[in-house]
């Protein structure tokens, strides 16, 4: 008849084999050997109604307690292969699951930053065709015939006396000819020059070009919306200098460099050693201009301003071959997503 | 244009160092950088003279020097052919560092020790020159450190100017604005003629046939002149202008051009044998033989000077070849003249080339500086070439330019620029610009612009002229329009925003072509549309403007292909150019996409070749975002695309575009081996069919019931046509049903395919009794069974 000495030498063999066992399998052997109907500690308890009622209170509760405790030690022991288990098919390096996402042109991105900026400021937007007459592209922009401000801008010609734009400055007049002042725009678009192609030259670019006509309007003016447009563009302490230049359509006319925000204008290969970077064209629209437009230039006075967006890129990404945005090398595109 | 440092400082006494003048001139419009003339310098280069001069045994052209340098004698070999005892020479010794960057170190040549070289004029960084050891007039002082005899140790303002500025092309115009900047006053060249007692007016008759293209000649002869080489101080500034010494006479044309920013012209004398000049239009065909030896057909566009017949140079731009001013020449007739700047623009363009004279008259010359800029070089020819001046000037002016009036009123010069300068200090300015005020009343100031400043003829231009003065830094920055006007953002940029983002969430990347085509490619590209021109082009195949974004699509391809990026997702926003019978041509802005190649394999699932169903997808992903109806996709034959893969796109009853894949022989026509996939959409129809705002529908109150339905039939059946008749039987209460799996096998036999359809059936007025939905999803499933001959498995 069994006592509960060999109880406890049951549940110390049971234990034993739970601490050798090697696998999930191991562990159900174990559980059939022990506490399935036929298992040995089962079979003590099956037996207990034929032990006297003292002894059996005494094997009773010793067997009820093995039991208990080995099904816990099963149970730990099962948990723990489980999760052996799991960690050996889990590898968080691995790489995530995403859906590829496109990348956005480097020159949408800059067209896109400059206009909210400027349309922060109240400018609206305001677009043209890229095939434009000799009248808009030069002459209502007091390009006289024949004169060498010409050469500035070599100029695709096509059929019938039409060009492709070389600035998008004929949205300039194209809108004041329709409006009156207060006239407040900015106009990006794409322009062309005939010039050899080159890391520093393309024969097409994009423009952001910008104007504000009312009246008393100031140079003063003029440079609040730059520093505000730099401010907001390139980030906060950089120095603008305007530095007196020449476009046939403004006058006074200015370059405006800012201090090298690489170098903060000690001097680096990207300024080429000059501390400045020139970054836009600007000036007080031309009396001439504004009379072409059928505007009273005594009344009205405006300011104009033109961004290269291309060479805006390259400053701000430190691109060094303008012929990588048109190549289209994925590779390219793709670090600005 | 480049001019010495050393020469705006005999003009102007200032004591800033060149970077700073380089940077006050940039700040007041007339744009220059300073840099050394030689970055090398003249460290250790100095004056010595060949005290003895032995060949070297053993060597055919190479001697032994010993070179004198005042207080040591320097062994030096020498392989110069000119080489002579008793020359005056530039030594480098033991440690100079010449201008190509060659550092002079002791050596061994024939076994004969060398301390220096003897330097040519090409060592030294002057000039080509490499014939011969550069030789020194005998006075140069022994030791004197060469740059500094040479006067080439100095720093070269190099100028960027603005086409509006001719005054500032020299460097008495240079000096003005310096001097104006400083506040002083500047020291104009001198000049002192001594004329012989023969009238020049009886060696030469001037006329001009066109005085509307020549508005003023004028000339000087001098006999007797010995042409020669120039004295060092003219050829080093010339080298440092950057223009090459020729000969006494020629150089001394060229520095006076530099000095006054007039151009001159020597002739040859004896090439005037009727003792003429006359000025005239070119006859059509004329011939004319420049002095660099080309023969030019002239047009009337060209304006000649002759001797009364035949043509002596094209006026303003380039002398002729026999009347060239050679060794022989022994009288001249020196020409300043007054060009119009159109005529000279005109007459080199036809010409094809420019000149520093060209330039100057075509940016426009002052014709009173006409009479200062003969005498000026009469007087140094005088001096280093020797000969006679004949008496006086013959001046052909037949009406007098005189000074421009124009008003200026001080305060709107300060209404324009935002600023306020006073009076006194604009009349300052003006003054020190040399522009005088004839004229001054409460309002208003009469200036009188001097005739070198064509560019200034109204008010507007004297107040830049103020502004670039005082400085664009003194403008107080105003902040009154940097806000608050409101604008929103245009419905045309909002809808390109809203692609972007569509396409760059399906995985695309966007792309820019550059618009311009080539003609034979784009015309295989789209054989049935018409191309624009460009009429002087870059290259033959950048001669036109593209008529379709695929072109800059299947550039693009090709690119990316070739550089074996092979699974190519791209868009692009693009205008197409068409052009028009009676008006220009049209822009039709277009949304182009592709798909080619296959993604990548990854770890959790197998890559894919690229297919019409993704470029399909990508379409309906626009359809959703700008919220448009979804397209249909019509068979149509379009000739890039492959016959039966070619699509029409329509949205409701509107062509919006079309898809397809590209043939196979279009691929290979842009070197791409890979399945292409391609679509565009007219942009216009996408904004005019778009809706800006999602509508809302309440969420369904009641349950829903899904159902499910397998089908197997022909392969032939489409499965829009099954989805269509399941949705027409369905009625109002099918909410949806959607394609969930599509099975090919040997199970279900050649030729058919499988189709799962999930079903939802709700009515958003009461739950659905099942008996209901069974009896509806049975019908259906009868519907396909009787129309479709086929299987059908309900669940
Ligand atoms: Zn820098």
């Amino acid at each position: 008849m069994p006592g509960t000495e060999q109880v406890e030498q049951i549940l110390a063999e049971a234990l034993a084999a739970v601490n050798a066992a090697s696998s999930l399998s191991d562990l159900d052997a174990i559980d059939v050997k022990y506490l399935a109907r036929k298992g040995a500690i089962t079979s003590v308890l099956k037996s207990l109604k034929d032990l006297p009622l003292e002894e059996r209170k005494a094997v009773g509760a010793a067997a009820n307690s093995a039991r208990i405790k080995l099904e816990e030690t099963i149970s730990a022991a099962k948990s723990r292969f489980q999760q052996a288990g799991i960690i050996s098919t889990f590898d968080p390096t691995l790489p995530g699951i995403a859906r590829r996402i496109g990348a956005i042109h480097p020159i949408t991105r800059v067209i896109d930053s400059m206009c909210e900026t400027f349309r922060g400021m109240g400018f609206t937007i305001a677009k043209g065709p890229d095939i434009e007459t000799d009248y808009y592209n030069f002459e209502a922009l007091n390009f006289p015939p024949d004169h060498p401000a010409r050469d500035m801008q070599d100029t695709f010609y096509l059929e019938n006396g039409l060009l492709l734009r070389t600035h998008t400055t004929p949205v300039q007049v194209r809108e004041l000819e329709k409006s009156k002042p207060p006239v407040k725009i900015i106009t990006p678009g794409r322009t062309y020059r005939n010039e050899a192609i080159s890391t520093r030259s393309y024969c097409v670019f994009h423009q952001v070009d910008g104007f504000l006509v009312d009246e008393g309007v100031t140079m003063g003016d003029l440079k609040g919306v730059l520093v505000a447009f730099c401010r907001d563009f390139y980030g906060e302490g950089l120095k603008l200098r305007f530095r007196p230049s020449f476009f046939p359509f403004t006058e006074p006319s200015a370059e405006v460099d800012i201090s090298c925000f690489l170098c903060g204008g000690k001097g680096c290969q990207l300024c080429k050693y000059e501390g400045w970077l020139e970054i836009l064209g600007c000036g007080m629209i031309d009396p001439n201009v504004l009379k072409n437009v059928g505007y009273d230039s005594e009344k009205y006075t405006g300011f104009a301003f033109g961004i290269g967006v291309e060479r805006t890129a390259m400053l701000k990404y430190r691109i060094n071959d303008i012929r990588l945005f048109y190549e289209n090398d994925i590779r390219f595109i793709r670090q600005f997503k | 244009m480049q001019l010495p440092y050393g020469w705006i400082k005999e003009l102007v006494d200032i004591n800033w160092a060149p970077e700073e003048l380089a940077s006050r001139l940039t700040l007041c419009g007339t744009a220059a950088t300073a840099s050394k003339f030689i970055e090398t310098g003249f460290d250790k280069i100095i004056v010595g003279e060949i005290a003895e001069l032995e060949e070297i045994k053993g060597s055919n052209h190479l001697k032994r020097a010993v070179v004198n340098t005042g207080d040591k004698m320097v062994p030096v070999v020498c392989g110069a052919p000119n080489a002579a005892q008793g020359q005056k020479v530039v030594l480098a010794q033991v440690g100079a560092v010449l201008a190509g960057g060659l550092e002079i170190k002791k050596m061994t040549l024939c076994g004969v020790e060398s301390y220096g070289m003897i330097c040519s004029e090409r060592e030294l960084g002057l000039t080509d020159d490499h014939s011969g050891i550069m030789v020194l007039p005998d006075d140069a002082p022994l030791s004197q450190p060469a740059g500094e005899f040479l006067g080439v140790d100095d720093y070269i303002l190099k100028f960027d100017l603005t086409p509006n500025r001719p005054d500032s092309l020299s460097a008495v115009g240079v000096a003005r604005d310096v001097a104006c900047l400083a506040g002083q006053k500047i020291k104009r060249p001198e000049y002192n003629i001594v004329e012989s007692s023969y009238k020049c007016s009886e060696a030469v008759k001037i006329s001009i046939a066109d005085p509307q293209a020549c508005p003023r000649y004028a000339a000087r002869v001098i006999k007797g002149v010995k042409i020669g080489q120039s004295p060092w101080w003219i050829k080093a500034k010339l080298l440092m202008c950057g223009i090459r010494p020729i000969s006494n006479v020629v150089d001394i044309t060229n520095l006076v051009m530099l000095e006054l920013g007039h151009p001159l012209h020597a002739f040859d004398y004896r090439q005037f044998g009727n003792r003429e000049v006359l000025v005239r239009r070119a006859e059509n065909g004329e011939k004319f033989t420049a002095l660099d030896g080309n023969e030019h057909i002239l047009t009337p566009e060209g304006l000649l000077i002759t001797d009364g017949e035949k043509g002596v140079a094209a006026a303003g731009v380039m002398g002729g070849l026999h009347s060239e001013v050679s060794e022989n020449t022994t009288d001249i007739l020196l020409e300043s003249a007054f060009f119009n700047s159109i005529t000279i623009r005109k007459s080199r363009i036809k010409l094809g080339m420019t000149s520093e004279s060209s330039v100057r008259f075509e940016k426009g010359a002052d014709p009173n500086m006409v009479p200062e800029a003969l005498n000026r070089a009469a007087s140094l020819i005088q001096k280093y070439a020797g000969g006679d001046i004949l008496q006086g000037i013959v001046d052909c002016y037949p009406k007098e330019i005189n000074p421009l009036m124009v008003d200026l009123r001080p305060d709107r010069c300060n209404k324009i620029l935002g600023i306020r300068i006073s009076s006194e200090r604009i009349k300052e300015i003006l003054n020190n610009l040399e522009f005088p005020i004839s004229r001054i009343n409460d309002s208003s100031l009469t200036v009188a612009v001097p005739t070198f400043r064509p560019d200034i003829t109204r008010e507007i231009d004297l107040i830049e002229e103020i502004a670039r003065i005082e400085g664009y830094d003194k403008i107080p920055t105003s902040n009154r329009n940097i806000g608050p006007l409101f604008t929103s953002i245009r419905d045309d940029d909002r809808l390109r925003q809203e692609i972007r983002r569509a396409l760059t969430a399906q995985g695309l990347d966007e792309i820019y072509g550059s618009g311009i085509a080539d003609p034979k490619m784009l015309s295989r590209v789209a054989p049935d549309l018409a191309q624009v021109k460009i009429i002087n082009p870059i290259a033959e195949d950048l001669s036109v403007l593209q008529n379709t974004v695929f072109y800059s699509m299947l550039r693009a391809v090709s690119h990316n292909f070739a550089q074996r990026n092979l699974d190519i997702r791209i868009f692009e926003m693009g205008k197409a150019f068409h052009p028009q019978k009676n008006s220009a041509p049209a822009e039709i802005e277009q949304v182009g996409l592709v798909l080619s190649g296959r993604t990548n394999d990854q770890w959790f699932a197998k890559g894919r070749e690229h297919d019409f169903y993704g470029l399909k997808g990508a379409i309906e992903a626009l359809s959703e975002t700008l919220r448009f109806l979804p397209p249909t996709y019509i068979p149509a034959t379009h000739p890039i695309m492959n016959e039966g893969e070619s699509y029409d796109i329509k949205i409701g009853d509107k062509v919006a575009g079309l898809a397809g894949q590209v043939k196979q022989e279009m691929a290979r026509l842009f070197d791409v081996k890979q399945s292409i996939f391609a679509a565009v959409l007219d942009f216009e129809v996408l904004l005019r069919n778009r809706s800006n705002e999602p509508s809302y529908e309440p969420l369904p109150r009641y349950p829903a019931a899904p159902r499910d339905i397998a089908i197997v039939v022909d392969e032939a059946v489409k499965v829009g046509d099954i989805i269509e008749l399941i949705k027409e039987t369905g009625g109002p209460l099918l909410e949806r049903v959607e394609l969930f799996d599509l099975y090919r096998g040997k199970q279900i036999g050649e030729g058919r395919k499988s189709l799962a359809f999930a079903f939802t059936y709700r009515s958003n007025e009461r739950s659905l009794e099942s008996a209901e939905v069974a009896e509806l999803h049975n019908k259906i499933g009868q519907m396909l069974k009787e129309h479709f001959k086929s299987e059908v498995r309900e669940g």
